[in-house]
């Protein structure tokens, strides 16, 4: 069971110790942009977390049998960000037929998910810390979990914050950004708890 | 599908192959012209990080047993002049990685140098101040402990303020290597 | 010239990526922990964006409008490559601080945002200026970012000591809360003194 322990701790490091918006600096122009609604706010979290997953699961296999192989490391960046323009191209088609009022109210942040720092930074620490092929699923869902915890937490502070008393120059971006700033402070207190 | 469609992933593919293909031929370039540089810096970081562990070698030699990269120094009258390796584990931030440089015939660790780490700085990245790396020179091989005053015994160790983590992770690997190289090369081998 | 000069000045303030386009946050808030660092990252930032600019304006009438966001991704994505493989060889040290951000500039919206807006519909020259004045409209407010972060909290400067060794160090402003708060208020006084250079003009 080991196995398993191990990688229950990777999934909890990745979600909370090691946030990926909050402490990794990762994924905050979402952060800011979809996160004035909870349901929206938590749209974006399910859509963004299924690209970092199947990224993960393509990446680690892309990386592995042709980059590494053909020693065409070199490439890395343009293959990783091919399958994750990709990837989203994908969901926007699937979006747009299943959920078309989804579309809409997600309207260009949809394609915008490409342009996430948090996926190709995912993607890029996947042959950095040299996960194997059920690391980088856990891994890639992991962030997509903690990207979304941290977006629908601030979406749920802004809501909020509609009915307070935030002066005119704070409004909107400074504000998201200081609160942010607290909730960074916050989830510090998660640090050192799992080493992986 | 519709033929503007067709046509639409046609002009896709062409244009992108195009693009890549161009591209990727200045890339190949560019990794000819800047990987040996590369190689070189990481060279030169490894070398320094062994003549400061095992300041006794005029020279080294790399050994591989078990998987395990070991680099054996060598004084003047080629004697054997310790044993250094690598070690890393997960600190606070991140991974550190941690030279160690280890005397096998008197089973002491000679020195260490902190060769990659993430740690904060100001606080966990204080390991590689000089205060806290001379915790380990010369030290005997031991089961270490961390305290936060002046050591008393030979196996304690003097930790960071704030920085009990990184600390305590530099101590583990200290003692990892210790014992990694005790195991391979102790006994008067 | 004078049209040359006011796109070139456009990126600096009007529409400054970071506080008015608000794009290009993740290098924002994570490589401005030293004023090294800031100003490494704003210039490998600019020398992308110029390339690319100049680049795409070049070839964008051979690129089919349907196809275009990608083609500009894989124009970027080369010059990045390019950046990383260059610093690390170069410029190890820097390269290692900044680390998994240069690779990131790829995503980095302001790029793209500028071939769609700017270079795809401007001859080369004018995407030149356009290129190079959010080049230095993001880089200032990194460099200013920066400076503020290291001074407070570690007392130095280019990691030169500027208040002496007994400076109380506040860790917190190199730490993540740090630079979600410092680009926070600085926003926030940005938007302050719009508003007051606003009404003087009314």
């Amino acid at each position: 069971m080991i196995e398993f322990e191990h990688l229950l701790l990777l999934f909890i490091a990745t979600v909370l110790v090691n946030n990926f918006v909050l402490i990794r600096f990762l994924g905050i122009c979402p952060f800011l942009g979809v996160s004035r609604h909870v349901d929206t706010a938590f749209s974006m979290g399910l859509a963004t977390t299924f690209v970092m997953t199947m990224t993960a699961f393509i990446v680690y296999f892309v990386n592995t049998y042709i980059l590494v192989a053909l020693n065409l490391e070199f490439l890395r960046y343009m293959a990783f960000i091919i399958v994750i323009a990709s990837l989203v191209q994908l969901v926007e088609m699937f979006i747009r037929y299943a959920s078309p009022v989804l579309y809409k109210a997600l309207g260009i942040y949809l394609p915008l998910i490409t342009t996430n720092c948090a996926i190709m930074g995912m993607a890029l620490m996947i042959p950095l810390e040299g996960y194997n092929f059920i690391e980088s699923l856990v891994f890639g869902f992991g962030a997509g979990v903690g990207f979304t915890i941290a977006i629908v937490l601030i979406a749920g502070l802004r809501e909020k914050l509609e009915f307070g008393d935030v002066p005119e120059s704070l409004q909107g971006v400074p504000i998201t950004l200081i609160l942010a700033g607290i909730m960074a402070l916050a989830f510090m207190g998660f640090a050192g708890m799992i080493t992986v | 599908m519709a033929e503007s469609d067709r046509d639409s992933v046609k002009r896709l593919i062409l244009t992108l192959t195009v693009i890549g293909a161009f591209g990727s031929l200045f890339l190949a370039f560019v990794f000819t012209w800047t990987n040996p540089h590369i190689l070189e810096h990481e060279a030169r970081a490894r070398e320094e990080a062994i003549m400061t562990v095992l300041p006794d070698a005029a020279t080294y030699e790399e050994e591989v047993r078990n998987d395990q990269t070991f680099y054996i120094g060598y004084d003047e009258n080629e004697n054997r002049a310790g044993v250094a390796l690598t070690v890393i584990q997960g600190g606070y931030q991140g991974m550190i990685e941690v030279m160690v440089g280890v005397d096998p015939n008197r089973e002491e660790i000679i020195y260490i140098s902190i060769l990659d780490h993430e740690e904060t700085p100001g606080l966990g990245a204080r390991i590689t101040e000089e205060s806290f790396k001379e915790n380990f020179r010369n030290k005997p091989i031991d089961d270490y402990e961390l305290v936060n005053r002046t050591p008393e015994e030979p196996y304690e160790v003097e930790g960071i303020a704030g920085a009990t983590i990184s600390a305590e992770t530099v101590k583990e690997i200290v003692m990892e290597a210790g014992s990694i190289a005790l195991e391979h090369f102790g006994g008067g081998s | 010239m004078k049209n040359l000069l006011a796109i070139f000045r456009n990126g600096l303030w009007a529409e400054n990526p970071i506080f008015k386009l608000i794009i290009g946050l993740c290098p924002t808030l994570a490589v401005t922990n030293t004023v090294e660092n800031g100003l490494a990252m704003g210039l490998a930032t600019s020398f992308v964006l110029i390339s690319s600019e100049i680049v795409i304006s070049i070839i964008k009438k051979w690129i089919p409008n349907d196809v275009r966001i990608p083609s500009f991704i894989l124009v970027i994505v080369t010059f990045v490559t390019f950046t990383d493989y260059f610093l690390a060889a170069f410029f190890p040290q820097i390269s290692d601080q900044l680390a998994l951000f240069v690779p990131l500039i790829v995503v980095n919206c302001l790029i793209l945002g500028r071939q769609e807006a700017f270079a795809s519909k401007n001859p080369t020259h004018r995407a030149i200026f356009d290129a190079v004045g959010m080049g230095v409209g993001f880089t200032w407010v990194l460099v200013v970012l920066s400076l503020i972060r290291e001074l407070l909290g570690m007392g130095t400067i280019f990691g030169v000591e500027v208040f002496g060794a007994a400076y109380p160090e506040m860790i917190v402003m190199i730490l993540p809360s740090g630079a979600f708060l410092t680009l926070g208020v600085m926003v926030g006084v940005i938007n302050v003194i719009d508003k007051k250079v606003g009404s003087d003009n009314d």
